[in-house]
């Protein structure tokens, strides 16, 4: 090592010590647990799982188990690709319902049922082969497809078509749709629609109608009397059924670039997805994601909680737990813990990653714990969850997951 | 003595070492912004920027073979064509298109195959973009240029990360197009944000004026084009006194320019279509009004000089390049656009002229899939165009130089935005 000179004259060795200082600090790597996925910084603090255990057929989860708590585990994943009967690799969206699944894609509409695949393309009556968003009526159990070329009814064993041609639909690409008793809500770029089926009678809301900065809509969602509206550009729009009346929820410091502060509303006005269940209104965007209990708004980022990515494609809640679908993966939370799904980058085996806490802090960490079996492809687009089985799809190829018990 | 000599020496590469380190990670702040004008920058930090980092697609989609049974390479064309007030500007994007696509042609194509324009005009039904990116996919354009209207951009873009077909924007100046962070976009042309940048820098530290009506278009482009002015002029303490608002095909602005007056300002700033700011223009002046004009780059025009004559002297404006640099590909871009179609190439000739070449040489480089021809174009840091440099930010949008225009004897002069010059 460098010993200083006595002899050197004082000017020289302040000049020594001010460089040596600069240029450590100018070195000084960022080496705080970041992680390289797929290519990304990634900035989670990761921990190795204390006697992490694989989860698939025949591992021991309890470890895993005690980690996760009250949040539901899922393991034991099989996918479903082209080569297996599905209609395209490219899932969009699924739907559990009852004994079969319902899987959209780039190549029309698969069903799973029985263990096996159908396809129902154009050929059958569909509006186009892109199918974006699926629901199920529970009034009269009729399948609502939301496709690139407009919406479709599967009723009775025949397709039936809206479009903007020959129905009061907002635009032909649907993005989003649910069914709300007999009503039909559709969210696509031209506005949100509501089709009340009982009437046969269309309403469109924009920004002309409705309290929206632009007219394009990406997610709607249903509960407790009130509908909430993913407004591209626009935050949330809830409309009450009951008193017909709208109101917003905007980013409050209206800047796309950035977040002042978390946790005081919509963390951006480009909102991609809401889901409402048990009380919960969270909400989806590719910049972070919020939970709100109606009094309070909660963010959440990739760098500040177990949240996988900030690019959130989708989002499903059920019961108290929230689905959201990242571009890395699968991750779940219900305000208190996250439960995370990544699917390793060369093989089929994955990780489970939980945060027991809903944000990182010295001393609330995320932990890794390897799988055996994963999701599909870490880019998921949608989820559906019913009972003790997930669904999910994602950009190539959609996947099964039991809840592990 | 040796010894200091040795110390010295070493102490200075170590210096220089960490200098040229802190050169490298020093990141200028989102949109070139000064330090002065980031949003809540005078009073806290950001707790998150999210455009510091590019984008990725993680999405499948690059192992994909390229398909061996094609005939051409398409690409689409989105733009107005029809019935819209900026039919003309979209003709001017369409052409600008062609040329790179005859030129690219003449080279050989791709592996001999000829690229072929498939266009479409985004005027129809309500949405009717939308509509349109799913006609482009349906025909398999492995991507696709447009559009200028900001709400049919948007809505194209919106359905585009769906159907994941590349994006190139280089006629709408919306700022917020970019910040939707959809990872299929690339944006060849500065937008308002870069020109409201560029203005209030003008107006507010070189002019030292500080009281500025604005009377703008109510429309999105009015809206969401001057809001980044109406902020930054507010950050740097001079909010504007007065906004009022016309529509689009108004002729009479009599009542607006009284309320302007009455707000007693020291310079009016316009933001519309070429035909309604001349006749504001005129109108100003006819009224008496003799304080400094400044315009959006619509007034960048040969109908808003030919309207507004020679009133429109001293009014300044922006524009998102150089149309007089002497620039050899420019002039060689200008003459073969003027042969080819008797008029002269405007900004959405020329951008539309790099934001093709910039596609079919991403599908020169990536060959026929749709992913790695992303990949290509979003790893572009600076291109080398007719309109200059390019310079991609980390929301894939140009934010190279932009530049000032000054109007004297009847035709627009141009200089470099001071934004330029001090390096923000």
């Amino acid at each position: 090592m460098f010993r200083l000179n006595r002899n050197l004259p004082k000017a020289i060795k302040v000049l020594f010590i001010t460089v040596l200082v600069i240029s450590i600090s100018g070195f000084s790597p960022n080496n705080q647990n970041t992680k390289i996925i797929q290519g990304e910084k990634y900035d989670h603090q990761i921990t190795d799982g204390e006697n992490s255990r694989v989860i698939g057929p025949g591992d021991n989860i309890t470890n895993i188990k005690k980690e996760a708590g009250e949040m539901p585990v899922y393991g034991n994943w099989k996918t479903f690709t082209q080569k297996d009967g599905l209609p395209a690799n490219k899932a969009y969206c699924v739907r559990i319902d009852g004994d079969r699944v319902l899987v959209g894609t780039s190549g029309g509409l698969g069903v799973y049922e029985n263990g096996e695949w159908r396809t129902y393309t154009v050929e059958d009556g569909i509006a186009h082969n892109g199918i974006l968003a699926i629901d199920v009526s529970e009034l009269t159990g009729d399948v609502w497809l939301g496709t690139l070329g407009g919406l479709t009814r599967w009723s009775g064993g025949k397709f039936d078509t809206f479009t903007q041609l020959n129905s009061g639909l907002a635009n032909n690409v649907i993005y989003s749709v649910i069914c709300d008793g007999k009503h039909v809500w559709s969210a696509t770029g031209g506005g949100a629609g509501d089709y009340n089926t009982y009437t046969d009678e269309w309403e469109i809301y924009m920004e002309r109608n409705a309290p929206m900065h632009e007219p394009w809509t990406y997610g709607v969602c249903a509960g407790d009397d009130k509908i909430w509206i993913a407004a591209w550009g626009g935050g949330v729009i809830e409309y009450n059924t009951k008193t017909k009346k709208f109101r917003d929820y905007i980013d409050p410091d209206s800047q796309m670039e950035l977040d002042v502060f978390p946790d005081d509303g919509v963390v951006h006005d480009i909102t991609t997805g809401v889901s409402y269940d048990e009380g919960i209104l969270w909400v989806a965007t590719y910049f972070g994601v919020n939970r709100y209990d109606g009094a309070h708004w909660n963010t959440y980022f990739d760098h500040d909680s177990g949240l996988l990515s900030n690019f959130n494609n989708f989002c499903r809640a059920v019961g108290p737990v929230i689905y959201f679908c990242t571009d890395l993966g699968l991750s779940t939370f219900n305000g208190n813990k996250w439960v995370s799904y990544q699917r390793n980058e060369n093989n089929t085996a994955g990780k489970v990653l939980i945060t027991n806490g809903a944000k990182l802090t010295d001393d609330i960490k995320i932990r890794e714990f390897p799988a055996s079996t994963s999701i599909a492809h870490n880019f998921t687009i949608g989820v559906d969850v019913q009972g003790d089985e997930i669904w999910v799809a994602t950009s190539y190829g959609v996947s099964r997951g039991e809840r592990l018990k | 003595m040796r010894k200091m000599y040795k110390l010295l020496v070493f102490s200075f590469l170590l210096a220089f070492s960490a200098l040229q380190l802190t050169a490298q990670e020093k990141k200028s702040n989102y949109g070139n912004a000064t330090d002065e004008i980031i949003p809540y920058g005078r009073f806290q930090e950001a707790y998150i920027n999210f455009f510091d980092d590019p984008q990725l697609f993680t999405g499948a989609g690059r192992e994909k073979p390229e398909p061996t049974d094609i005939s051409e390479v398409r690409i689409g064309f989105l733009g107005p064509l029809s019935v819209s007030p900026i039919v003309p500007q979209g003709i001017q994007m369409l052409q600008g298109s062609e040329l790179a696509i005859e030129e690219a042609n003449k080279n050989g194509g791709y592996k001999g195959i000829p690229f072929k324009l498939m266009v479409h005009d985004d005027f129809g039904l309500w949405g009717a973009a939308a509509n349109k990116v799913v006609e482009m996919y349906d025909e398999h354009v492995w991507a696709f240029l447009g559009s200028i209207d900001d709400i049919n951009t948007h809505v194209a873009l919106r359905a585009t990360l769906k159907m994941e077909i590349p994006m190139m924007n280089s006629g709408d100046p919306d700022p917020t197009l970019t910040e939707t962070r959809i990872p299929w976009l690339v944006h060849c042309i500065s937008d308002d944000r870069q020109s409201c940048y560029a203005l209030s820098e003008y107006i507010y530290k070189e002019k030292k004026l500080s009281r500025v009506a604005l009377l703008r278009v109510d429309n999105r482009y009015g809206r969401v084009g001057t809001k980044e002015f109406r902020e930054v002029s507010q950050r740097m303490m001079h909010p504007i006194v007065l906004e009022v608002r016309f529509l689009d095909g108004d002729t009479v602005f009599t009542k607006q320019i009284n309320r302007i007056k009455n707000s007693n300002p020291d310079a009016i700033q316009l933001w519309g279509n070429a035909k309604e700011t001349a006749l504001i223009v005129n109108q100003i002046r006819e009224m008496g009004i003799d304080l400094p004009i400044f315009a959006s780059d619509r007034a960048m025009s040969p109908l808003f000089l030919k309207i507004a004559g020679k009133n429109a002297e001293g009014l300044v404006t922006t524009c998102q390049y150089n149309p007089k640099a002497n620039n050899p590909a420019l002039k060689e871009f200008q003459k073969n656009y003027y042969e080819k179609f008797g008029i002269e190439p405007d900004v959405f000739a020329a951008h539309a002229y790099d934001g093709m070449n910039m596609i079919i040489e991403a599908i020169q480089k990536a060959g026929l899939n749709r992913y790695l021809i992303r990949d290509v174009m979003t790893d572009v840091k600076t291109y080398q165009g007719v309109t200059g440099e390019i310079i991609l930010d980390g929301a894939f949008n140009d934010v190279g130089a932009i530049w000032m225009s000054k109007i004297k004897n009847g035709e627009y002069e141009f200089f470099p935005s001071q934004l330029n010059i001090s390096g923000n």
